[in-house]
């Protein structure tokens, strides 16, 4: 499914002293099956803007498209909860979300009251829990025995067995060690390409944007900064500073390699072994002793 | 979040009702309540409005903003006039309706009792509109003070106030996180039988309690931390004042009163 917003505008309590603009004009347009990454400042409006994504809330102005589900401030889609069905959240600290007695059930919560069938909810989860790098042995246990990194996969397992098409994500590493934070990108990565799920991640984190995200959109304070490919718009350093964001560090590795050696090598999403190779070439041809 | 009702919500201002000390405000709106009650003539009814509404006023709150917030206070102020007009049997007969006879003493009755019930909520409304609960509670134990002397826990109970009042938000905050997550995962808590939205609230009241326990102990640990012994020998952070304008205020109050005393019949 498609996602477009066309000049979105959400105010919270307005028409009270506390009224406060959290989206201003936004439009965007992110075709199915993309990864996107929605970059932004603390206070740019990228947690109002994922919860359009699944009409938690509407928007005050402006139009939300969600493949043939449509959202404006007057109506709301009468399937609400099919498009829920087909829109996947997984919001920040996920783990805050579980309660059942069991991990088993708590996983099941989420198919269940969408209506999936009991035996197909027991594949779903055998699919399921290898997928988020859990042990079938948790099964029974009570989540609330479980760590935080686990904790954490088994509210991402709950979202997964619905199996929606488009899968939102708010900072889902926020909080877990370096490991956990890659194994965890990685499995949505390969849930992205294998499953062809359209991926909406919202992140602080430069470096996953730029690893996984085919487009990157940049907000600042609810409207949109920047539009385009993390290649172009993570090279533009100074207008990135001006919203309080960094550049990867790969890309200011590249601007003080050509201050220093005066070699410009340009970026293009290679690896970091790719990277290495060309810095190595590079300075060989310029003739710089090893 | 209920956005309607404003009961208890504090809305920023520099007005001279913001900057007063927030024990003037708790004494005065508490003898304007018993005063309200002596109330029995146009004219004493008038200067108690008069009074509420230039305080209104004078808040620079947006009117429209605080009649809206009073919406589901409206209902109860008209329910209670209509009850009067039916059931208060004195003064001479109005009208009829279908067989009810409509006195004029009920009307007068239920006007009298409605106004006096605005008056209220009104001006209780106001203290709430513009004092911070951190000022009320500070004034609170400031007022509970001689309690202490029959060993009574006045800070511990000012402390339990102020902590309870931090964390309302809060958890008002986690209580919309957490209902919006579960509606992410299909959970309807708005339509379907009675039955089955009671049993929507288990994955809503679940995690919010094992949050509320963490959170609790969190902070207990962190007090702890930070060598926090109750109340004895502790100097304050903010200090109450009274300043020249809360004796203005005594006095036009005082006045208020005695106008109200004058004008009342007996």
């Amino acid at each position: 499914m498609d996602i477009t917003f066309n000049n979105v505008n959400y105010i919270y309590q307005e028409n009270s002293p506390f009224a406060h603009k959290a989206l201003e004009n936004l439009s965007f347009h992110i075709p199915s099956g993309s990864f996107v990454a929605i970059v932004g400042h603390t206070g740019s409006g990228k947690s109002t803007l994922i919860q359009h994504l699944n009409g938690l809330i509407r928007p005050t102005k402006g139009e939300v498209r969600i493949g043939d589900y449509r959202l404006t401030h007057a109506d709301k889609p009468k399937n609400l909860k099919e498009l829920r069905s087909r829109v996947g959240v997984v919001f920040q600290y996920p783990e805050h979300q579980l309660f059942d007695e069991t991990v088993e059930k708590d996983i099941s919560f989420g198919p269940k009251n969408f209506g999936v069938m009991d035996r197909e909810i027991r594949k779903r989860i055998q699919e399921v829990i290898p997928a988020v790098g859990l042990s079938e042995e948790l099964l029974e246990r009570s989540p609330f025995e479980l760590s935080g990194g686990q904790m954490r996969r088994v509210a991402i397992a709950g979202v997964l067995a619905v199996k929606p098409e488009i899968l939102v994500l708010d900072e889902p590493t926020a909080g877990l060690d370096p490991r956990g934070q890659k194994e965890i990108m990685e499995m949505f990565y390969s849930l992205h390409q294998e499953e062809q799920l359209t991926t909406v991640l919202v992140t602080h984190s430069m470096e996953d944007a730029v690893k996984y995200a085919d487009q990157v959109i940049i907000l600042n304070k609810g409207s949109k900064y920047m539009e385009g490919k993390p290649e172009d718009v993570f090279t533009q350093q100074e207008a990135l500073n001006k919203v309080q964001l960094d550049v990867p560090e790969m890309i200011e590795f590249l601007y003080a390699f050509e201050q220093r050696f005066g070699k410009a090598i340009p970026f293009k999403r290679q690896s970091i072994e790719q990277l290495a190779d060309q810095v190595y070439q590079s300075l060989k041809e310029a003739g710089v002793d090893e | 979040m209920n956005n309607s009702l404003i009961i208890g919500q504090y809305v920023p201002g520099n007005s001279i009702i913001h900057r007063l000390d927030p024990r003037t405000k708790i004494t005065i709106i508490f003898s304007f309540v018993i005063f309200v009650f002596f109330a029995n003539s146009v004219p004493s009814y008038g200067i108690l409005t008069l009074f509420a509404i230039i305080t209104t006023l004078v808040t620079r709150i947006p009117l429209r903003y605080i009649l809206k917030g009073l919406t589901p206070v409206w209902f109860l102020i008209v329910f209670t006039f209509i009850l009067h007009i039916f059931v208060t049997k004195e003064g001479s007969v109005l009208f009829e309706v279908l067989t009810l006879e409509i006195y004029s003493g009920g009307v007068i009755q239920g006007l009298a009792i409605s106004l006096r019930f605005f008056l209220l909520i009104l001006i209780t409304s106001l203290l709430t509109l513009t004092t911070t609960p951190i000022e009320i509670t500070d004034a609170i134990e400031d007022m509970l003070y001689p309690l202490n002397k029959v060993k009574f826990p006045v800070h511990e109970l000012a402390l339990m106030m102020s902590i309870s009042l931090r964390f309302i938000p809060t958890l008002m905050q986690e209580t919309e996180k957490i209902s919006k997550a579960q509606a992410s995962r299909g959970v309807d808590f708005r339509t379907g039988p009675f039955k089955e939205r009671i049993k929507a609230v288990v994955p809503l009241l679940v995690p919010l309690f094992v949050s509320a326990f963490k959170r609790a102990e969190e902070l207990a640990m962190a007090m702890e931390a930070r060598g926090y012994q109750g109340g004895e020998g502790r100097s304050k952070l903010r200090q109450l004042k009274i300043e020249t304008r809360d004796v203005f205020v005594y006095i036009l109050f005082t006045c208020v009163i005695i106008g109200l005393f004058l004008t009342r019949t007996y």
